[in-house]
């Protein structure tokens, strides 16, 4: 991590920090239980008792945001993560062995990925059902052509080098070539993958929410409470207002760690 | 007889008109003998020294004749038995030191490849036979030379590097194709100094290939000239230098550059 000391990078890790902070403090303590109404503080702008005030049922916003934070960091995370590694298995067997396998898997990918992430995530999400794992689930399969297409096409490039040939040439198997000693070549370019797929899933997280079929009434997610804060905009915008200002950071916060990591490869 | 090519043929497939780029090329080693491949650019010579090492691709490419390896077959023998070989028996160097090494791999890890596919060693074993071959290969300080990466050597460096790990597996067989055209003279020099000197103490036999017949003679024992994919002559290197039959081998000494050391 020591070659990545440039300004984007570690204001990227400090608002990513700060976020997690916070939802890793919400997993043990919320000033209020982020579920439960109160009749008295309903639709309460800000005030002592309540940081960013209540919602139209009377739930502490900031307990909420907590919880959504955590959510919407989860949901990414592990989005992320199925994209990541189905995506890298794919992308590696065929850039190295390339052959039929490579044209059938790719062609299957192509297809695929002339879909929008979130449509594809549409297509699953009405095959299994809404909730948060099944979310995941969806979001995470819509995530892995185009993971795979970058992994891929990485890969191909590394093969001809000649490191390659040296590793051959001294017995190594296939597997321990892809894995030990071409992939640790592509991790810039798949880290900064990561941070902009992790910002990906967090919008499309969002999106979905808001449209109704992602995270589901109680939980709390970013997007969910966007979509419940819409018909108060004129009323409340603070309960809009915040949770937006939660997504911007995170999202912010990942495209400088994303943006520090290709600028840390130019040099 | 460590290494014998029978009558081998090499064509690409890859267009219309099938190319052949080795034509019925027979040679032999001993154990423990230098042995030189010259030719101008294009004659085959890293193809004929990558099919030994089993290194050719294998589509889009006919191979013919046989390349006998103590007692087996190579071009037969199938990819998993040839790995056993491949580091073990048969190590290889190329032409560049700059891009055989892995950017993101320390330099000892790289040295000890062989060791960890091939012996059963444990770390720390391993580490000492990475650290004794970096030092036979006349690198200082070479617990710091173990902790680099490939970006912090010199090109020289780097060269040797590449032989200890060619080395470090105590292979029967090094090929060398152009290990020092990517160099400078005094480096050149040197490396050409350390494979003689590995080759007397570890009886390591040398394939060494080169468009540089001065380079073959001070080294070789014998070489095999090469032009277009065959082998137009062979001798002991002296002769071969001295004496050229071919018109070939003549032009090929002619056009070696003669370097006047002393005039400035
Ligand atoms: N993929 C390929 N398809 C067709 N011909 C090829 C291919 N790769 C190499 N060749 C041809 O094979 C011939 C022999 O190449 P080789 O690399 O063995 O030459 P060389 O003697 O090592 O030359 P150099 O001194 O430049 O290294 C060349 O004429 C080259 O054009
Ligand atoms: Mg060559």
């Amino acid at each position: 991590m020591k070659k990545y000391k440039n300004f984007n990078f570690i204001m990227g890790v400090i608002l990513t920090g700060l976020v997690v902070l916070i939802a890793i403090i919400g997993c043990f303590y919320t000033p209020y239980d982020p579920d439960a109404m109160d009749a008295v503080a309903k639709n309460s702008g800000i005030s002592m008792d309540h940081w960013m005030g209540c919602d139209n049922f009377g739930r502490d916003i900031f307990s909420r945001i907590m919880e959504g934070i955590r959510n919407t960091f989860l949901i990414s995370l592990f989005t992320v993560a199925i994209g990541t590694i189905v995506g890298v298995l794919i992308g590696a067997v065929t850039g190295y062995f390339g052959g039929w396998l490579d044209e059938i898997l790719m062609r299957i990918n192509d297809a695929l990925f002339a879909f929008p992430s979130v449509l594809l995530a549409l297509v699953v999400i009405s095959l299994l059902g809404t909730g948060m794992f099944r979310v995941t689930l969806a979001l995470g399969i819509a995530f892995i052509p185009s993971f795979a297409r970058i992994v891929r096409s990485e890969i191909k490039k590394q093969v001809t080098q000649d490191y390659v040939e040296s590793a051959k040439l001294m017995g190594a198997g296939n597997f321990r070539i892809i894995f030990v000693h071409i992939l640790p070549n592509i991790l810039p370019v798949l880290l900064s993958s990561i941070m902009i797929g992790f910002n990906n899933a967090v919008l499309a997280e969002a999106g979905l929410s808001y449209l109704g079929i992602g995270v589901q009434p109680p939980d709390a997610s970013l997007g969910r409470m966007l979509s419940e804060a819409q018909s108060f905009l004129f009323s409340m915008p603070w309960y809009a207002l915040f949770p937006g200002t939660v997504i911007v950071i995170m999202v912010l916060g990942f495209a400088l760690m994303a943006e520090g990591i290709t600028q840390a490869q130019m040099k | 007889m460590l290494l014998e090519i029978k009558q081998l043929t090499i064509e690409f497939h890859d267009h219309l008109v099938p190319e052949t780029v080795v034509k019925n090329v027979t040679m032999s080693m001993e154990e423990g003998e230098i042995v030189g491949i010259v030719g101008e650019s294009g004659s085959g010579k890293s193809m004929t020294a990558l099919s030994v090492a089993g290194l050719l691709p294998r589509k889009d490419m006919k191979k013919k004749g046989e390349i006998w390896f103590e007692g087996q077959e190579l071009l037969s023998l199938p990819r998993k038995e040839l790995r056993l070989l491949q580091g073990d028996e048969i190590g290889m160097i190329f032409q560049e030191p700059m891009t055989a090494l892995n950017p993101t791999m320390k330099i000892g890890k790289q040295v000890e490849e062989s060791l960890y596919l091939h012996r059963d060693l444990s770390r720390t074993e391993r580490r000492e036979l990475a650290l004794s071959w970096l030092e036979k290969v006349e690198l200082n300080d070479s617990e710091r030379v173990y902790e680099s990466y490939p970006h912090e050597l010199s090109g020289g460096m780097r060269q040797r590097v590449m032989i200890a790990a060619a080395m470090v597996a105590g292979p029967k067989l090094l090929i060398a194709d152009e290990p020092t055209t990517a160099l400078d003279v005094t480096v050149q020099a040197q490396i050409i100094q350390l494979l003689k000197k590995i080759n007397e103490k570890n009886n390591t036999a040398i394939l060494f290939i080169s468009h540089d017949l001065s380079l073959v003679k001070d080294l070789c024992d014998r070489v095999y000239v090469m032009k277009d994919g065959e082998v137009v002559e062979h001798g002991k290197s002296e002769d071969v230098f001295y004496h050229p039959m071919e018109d070939y081998t003549k032009q090929l000494i002619a056009a070696i550059p003669v370097i006047d050391l002393e005039q400035d």
